[in-house]
């Protein structure tokens, strides 16, 4: 059935006349057939405007039949799966398609902002610069937002994408990006030779050109032998074919990335499945084999609605059996174009005439001019008549000056073909120029990357079998693959002869960019102001930098400039080409990485019980970590952290510390080891003790703090904070390996063996006692204040006690292998019933630091000096260690440093916020006058008020001095008293008790 | 970009972390020398030693000879201290 | 007294449900967690790569893996994990740290890692399909035989992966993970694999 197809020819194309598709544009009802794209459907139908212009918002049709279309782009879908600057000409069609034309308002028909197209002599390149320049702040209020209104491209769904996007890697001695002739021959040659092979085509069926071209291969139509050579390819184990899939960028040592629509030919992805795979391939060659791109030549009127690539209009008639015209004029300059005189004769329509640039025209061309009844016009268009419903009437400047006019439905266009120089050049390889085809061809391609075909500038058929094969068999070998290659597959190849014509002079707007709406005399006026290098004229006048990149527009821009600066097109030199070679989705390059799988999690040994006590949790890095823990009734945090904080410093409370880095130093040098990397000693370290540690870096300033406890004799249990575990491993191994190769030592990150709860309070000794085997001493002379050994738990379970206190409380540190993490904790809750113990979370555990004026993060921040931290007599004056020597300069060991201190504000009511900044009495607040800044802050339910920590200008020698606390940013002012940073039990009774 | 590790073979660029120019040895005294080996850097525009980590594979520290400019990756060699276990063995 | 009880909890126990999951009909990819296991990390010290050679050699029956591969002993797997040292994975304590501490003693430093890690057995039709979204190693059959192993990452998390005996004509793939991160490391798992369809299951036995 053909519906309302009128344009489609009864029979030929690669489309299923079997299987109808029902789809809407704008609304409007239509009906395409399985294999059409969304274009060739549009081009069945008859819809010549498909979408309104960036700038001026012209008018525009379908120009190509490809990736590189600038015009045809359309809003796909709706609702939160809408997708806009989509090409209609690679978009699949399917049942139920949704398009809308984009950049126009309130209709494509009419279109209000086309008004700007009265104004175009003000939009010129540069137009924004020169336009919007004064006065400044209009800038955002008004110009910015008109300017948005008017322009784009399109809209997004601005709704989460509900679909899923995939990343891959993959392996194989020989990649290939395109599989026209030359992709398939390539293939075939290094399959046969044993290679693993990835074929990548960005259309849904292999055959490039040929699918629309047809030729004799082999003796073979190319039907055939498209079929034959993709069964054979099949059949090899280590070939893959990609469809739907675009080779889209090259990255150092051989990586390659891939964009795979696996289905964006559905209205949606089945359950369970992705809609687009990025790929990303690791191939010891490249074929590049992506063919070649046909060019438009500049001239007025050649963004009407029915000009088309001559090109795309044989793959709408031969593919996809629909015929964009039905009297097609053609305008050429080169052999090549005239096969579209021929596909339209072939599928009976009307050809009105060719107009050819070059001198001379083949006499098998004169012959079918004359058999076909129409005339051959030696000249260039100048102009083309039509509008929104297209192509009427064009007007030809004949050599030698005489004007002639031509009535067509379509201009078919061919300018030659560049070859698509992308891939090759993406490492700053700079394409080389050719005269015989006036074109770039590939040069400088990226190391084991080799372009064949077309996309080498060799146009004819065997020429582009020939050069993929002999490209395929090479990579293959050079990958070290030496199987039969067979025979070459052949063919003939057609002449080629081109007269270059870039552009035509002549009255209206010639578009070398139709997406941005670039024109020839946006080029020339570029040019004339001053913009000599093409980067800038691209940038000046953005020419090639819309979603298509300037596929079509590229060397025609440059070409322009070319002739209007006196210079050769080599001499102008291409722009630097950089991936990707199609637009690729962000959610593709996200992957599986969104919303909660944003990043990898890290969960504690007792993570799922805190959930089940209603844990609230923190990220902080990787981890999910037990913040508080709610009770029924409490109001807010502060509430359940002050609760927390009573029952610690009351009784007794645990909390879950096993995101500590925990890091084994073995071996017979550990002690000398940690020397090094400490500030202070550890060889002297008993074994059976532990000690607080501090790390510098090489310039002196403090990396990381933490307790390390000597096991053994040659074993060292190091602590590392939470936030600087990883980097702590990697600088212990740099200190290791290549500072300090002479030592004997091993390390290994024990962080996820270890599940570590931190037991503190009064009546921690109380709760030990239940759960610890009886036989073990933990009285005050039994295991001291910094003891750290192997105790045997109730029921013979080994655990790891260390006495050390974080929050100034009798404390112990207790560690159990990790699967008996969420044991411990529940068999803590029930030894700690008696003595209403409580598990408390991390902000329980920095009130508890702060008010005993333990430094952490804030303090620990990239500028301070172990001597800013109250902790410069921790400084062995009797070793070397790292940062030693730098730690020592004039500016880190300055006596007007800012260093750590105690702060509260004098108004006991008032909230003490971190940020403030220290101003002293009857100072103005400004940089002269800053003397430091509040680090950490809590409410301290000892104090029964709001206290800090902060790094103040000589602070330790400022105590009881009353200063401002400056907050501009809540606009608070406030008098703060600077006090001993140790608020809570100054002499440390509590925890060696 | 993709590293030969000694130890584990060819693998991609996200395994491994860049620490910087590893010319510079970290002397034994004197404040001058050290402030040299802290703050002193070539800023090479060509083949140049560093130190990358393989941290996302076997943890060893490298030496990587590369071509700042064209990404060449001509040598890769371990630390003195990676693998140390073969020394004087 | 408070009666304890001291229930191992694998860090997987809470995320792997058993049974099929994603895709129906055939499931394309089998999941399993290996339970229970000792692990036990060896390291060479300094100058002592040959003295560590022959304790294993006289204690297992086999040579230490010097390159990435898993080399099977009679009743433990030596996994290579680094330059001069690997890991130990055994069964019901035979050779637990306690049990490796004699046999290495001057010639390599010894670490527990049996609770700081997960192990995941992979298998299936799509097992390749599947790695190939978390892993950058290239894992062709006649690059990564049976045996091979290396030290990797797969989704920004360290691992340990080998290459098992094949089971019924298919390869397996042993996957060691960080505990912390191996509840993440499967919902990506799960994700990647859901599209080919997953049988989910937990074993006290290795693959």
């Amino acid at each position: 059935m053909r519906g309302n197809q009128a344009n489609r020819l009864n029979d030929g194309g690669l489309i299923d006349r079997s299987a109808p598709l029902n789809f809407r544009f704008d609304g409007k009802a239509f009906s395409g057939f399985e294999g059409d794209t969304l274009a060739s459907a549009l081009v069945a139908n008859g819809v010549k405007l498909v979408g309104r212009s960036f700038k001026y918002h012209r008018p525009r049709g379908i120009l190509t039949a490809g990736s590189e279309e600038p015009n045809a782009l359309v809003e796909l879908r709706s609702g939160a799966r809408r997708e806009p600057n989509t090409k209609a000409t690679t978009a699949e069609l399917y049942e139920g398609l949704e398009a809308a034309s984009q950049n126009r308002w309130p209709s494509l028909n009419f279109d209000v902002m086309s008004v700007n197209q009265l104004f175009a002599p003000i939009f010129v390149a540069g137009f924004y610069y020169k336009t919007f320049m004064w006065p400044a702040k209009f800038w955002e209020a008004i110009y910015e937002p008109a300017i948005r209104r008017a322009a784009g491209l399109g809209r997004a769904a601005g709704l989460s994408d509900p679909d899923h996007y995939d990343k891959v890697w993959a392996h194989c001695d020989v990649v290939i990006a395109g599989s026209g002739p030359a992709g398939l021959a390539a293939a075939l040659a290094a399959g046969r030779s044993g290679a693993r092979v990835i074929l990548c085509e960005e259309d849904f069926v292999l055959g490039g050109r040929l699918l629309a071209d047809g030729g004799t291969i082999d003796g073979l139509s190319a039907a055939e032998w498209v079929a034959r050579t993709v069964a054979e390819l099949e059949a090899l184990p280590d070939v893959r074919i990609m469809t739907r899939t675009t080779l889209f960028g090259v990255y150092d040592g051989g990586t390659y990335g891939a964009i795979e629509r696996v289905n964006d030919h559905l209205p949606a992805p089945p359950e369970h499945q992705v809609r687009q795979r990025l790929w990303r391939i690791v191939a010891k060659r490249c074929v590049v084999a992506a063919g070649a791109i046909e060019r438009p030549i500049v001239f007025a009127g050649n963004d009407t609605p029915g000009v088309m690539m001559a090109s795309a209009m044989r793959s709408y008639i031969n593919r996809y059996a629909a015929t964009p015209a039905r009297r097609i004029a053609l305008f050429t300059n080169n052999e090549d174009g005239w096969r579209t005189a021929e596909t339209a004769i072939a599928a009976g329509l009307q050809v009105a005439a060719v107009i050819d640039a070059r001198p001379d025209v083949s006499p098998a061309h004169r012959s079918l001019a004359s058999k076909g009844g129409f005339p051959v016009l030696h000249g260039s268009v100048s102009g083309v008549d039509g509008g929104k419903s297209g192509v009427r009437k064009i007007s030809v400047s004949l050599t030698g000056g005489a004007r002639a006019e031509v009535e067509a439905d379509g201009l078919a266009v061919s300018g030659g073909w560049n070859p698509a120089v992308g891939l090759t050049s993406y490492h700053r390889g700079r394409p080389k120029w050719r005269d015989d085809i006036a074109a770039f061809v590939p040069d400088g391609a990226p190391p084991g990357m080799v372009a064949a075909g077309a996309a080498n500038g060799a146009f004819g058929l065997g020429a582009c079998l020939r050069e993929g094969f002999e490209a395929g068999a090479t990579a293959a070998r050079d990958a070290g693959r030496s199987g039969n290659t067979g025979s070459m597959p052949v063919a003939d190849d057609a002449a080629f002869s081109l007269t270059p014509l870039w552009h035509v002079a002549g009255k209206g707007k010639a578009f070398v960019d139709q997406q941005h709406d670039v024109t020839a005399s946006d080029v020339e006026l570029a040019q004339r102001e001053g913009f000599q290098s093409v980067e800038h004229l691209k940038r000046y006048t953005t020419l090639g930098m819309a979603t298509d990149q300037g596929k079509t527009s590229n060397v025609a821009g440059l070409a322009i400039m070319a002739a209007v600066s006196g210079k050769s097109i080599p001499e102008t030199g291409t722009t630097i080409y950089r991936p990707p070679y199609v637009p690729v989705a962000i959610g593709a390059f996200a992957g599986h990485h969104r919303d909660e799988n944003f990043h990898a999690t890290r969960l504690t040994p007792s993570h799922h019980w805190a959930a089940e006590q209603g844990a609230i949790f923190v990220d902080t890095g990787l981890w999910k970590r037990a913040q508080w823990y709610p009770r029924a009734g409490e109001k807010d945090w502060l509430e359940s952290v002050t609760r927390e904080v009573k029952a610690v410093r009351s009784g007794v409370g645990f909390c879950d510390v096993s995101t500590l880095g925990k890091i084994d130093v073995h071996g017979p040098d550990a002690g000398a080891f940690l020397d090094r990397v400490y500030i202070n000693a550890f060889s002297s370290l008993a074994v059976g003790k532990a000690r607080y540690g501090l790390m510098l870096r090489e310039d002196g300033i403090v990396y990381d703090d933490g307790t390390t406890s000597r096991l053994a004799e040659d074993h060292y249990f190091l602590t590392t904070t939470t936030a600087k575990a990883g980097l702590v491993m990697q600088h212990l191994e740099f200190c290791r390996q290549v500072l300090f190769p002479e030592l004997d030592v091993q390390l290994t990150s024990v962080s996820d063996q270890w599940a570590q709860f931190s037991i503190a309070g009064p009546k921690t000794r109380d709760l030990l006692k239940e759960i610890v085997d009886p036989a073990e001493d933990l009285s005050n002379e039994g295991f001291p204040f910094m003891g750290a050994r192997e105790v045997k738990l109730r029921g013979g379970l080994k655990a790891r006690l260390f006495r050390i206190s974080f929050s100034g409380e009798m404390a112990f540190e207790i560690s159990v292998p990790a699967r008996y993490g969420e044991a411990m904790a529940r068999n803590l809750m029930i030894a700690g019933k008696p003595f209403g113990v409580t598990p408390y979370g991390t902000e329980a555990l920095g009130v508890m630091r702060i008010e005993k004026g333990h430094v952490a993060g804030p303090e620990l921040n990239g500028t301070t000096t172990a001597a800013d931290l109250g902790l410069g007599k921790m400084m062995s004056t009797k070793k070397d260690f790292i940062g030693r020597v730098m730690a020592g300069r004039e500016a880190l060991t300055a006596l007007n440093r800012q260093v750590v201190v105690g702060i509260k504000p004098t108004d006991k009511a008032r909230r003490l916020r971190s940020g403030a900044h220290i101003i002293p009495k009857g100072e103005t607040p400004g940089p002269d006058n800053d003397q430091g800044y509040v680090t950490s802050v809590c409410f301290s339910p000892v104090l029964d008020q709001w206290i800090g920590l902060g790094l103040v200008e000589r602070g330790r020698e400022r105590i009881g001095e009353i200063v401002r606390a400056h907050d501009p940013l809540r606009g608070e002012d406030y008098d703060v008293e600077l006090c001993n940073s140790v608020f809570y039990d100054p002499d440390g009774g509590r925890q060696r008790g | 970009m993709r590293i030969v590790c000694p130890f584990c073979g060819e693998r991609e660029l996200g395994e491994f972390t860049y620490l910087g120019d590893a010319k510079p040895q970290r002397p034994a005294a004197g404040a001058d020398a050290v402030y040299d080996y802290v703050y002193l850097r070539d800023n090479v525009a060509g083949v140049m030693s560093e130190h990358w980590y393989h941290g996302g594979g076997c943890r060893a520290w490298l030496k990587v000879t590369r071509n700042t400019l064209t990404h060449e990756i001509s040598a890769v060699e371990p630390a003195a201290g990676a693998g140390a276990a073969k020394v004087g063995a | 007294m408070a009666d304890f009880s001291w229930d191992v909890r694998s860090p997987l126990d809470r995320a792997l449900v058993v049974g099929p999951y994603g895709a129906q009909g055939d499931a394309g990819l089998a999941l399993t967690e290996i339970r229970d296991f000792d692990l036990v990390q060896v390291m060479a010290r300094r100058g002592k790569a040959g003295a560590m050679t022959k304790a294993t050699k006289a204690h297992f029956g086999v040579a230490a893996p010097e390159t990435p591969k898993a080399v099977a002993a009679a009743d433990a797997t030596l996994i290579w994990s680094g330059p001069d040292q690997f890991l130990v994975l055994s069964k019901g304590g035979r050779h637990a740290l306690e049990m490796l501490a004699p046999v290495f003693a001057g010639s390599a430093s010894l670490s527990d890692q049996s609770h700081a890690r997960a192990l995941i057995s992979v298998s299936g039709d799509k097992a390749r399909a599947t790695l190939a979204k978390l892993s950058s190693i290239d894992l062709h059959p006649g690059v990564f035989g049976v045996g091979a192993a290396a030290a990797t990452s797969m989704d920004h998390t360290s691992v340990t992966l080998w290459r098992g005996r094949d089971r019924s004509g298919l390869a397996v793939f042993n996957l060691l993970v960080f505990a912390t991160f191996a509840e993440s490391l499967w919902h990506t798992i799960l994700d990647s694999a859901a599209e080919y369809g997953v049988t989910i299951s937990h074993s006290e036995e290795f693959a």
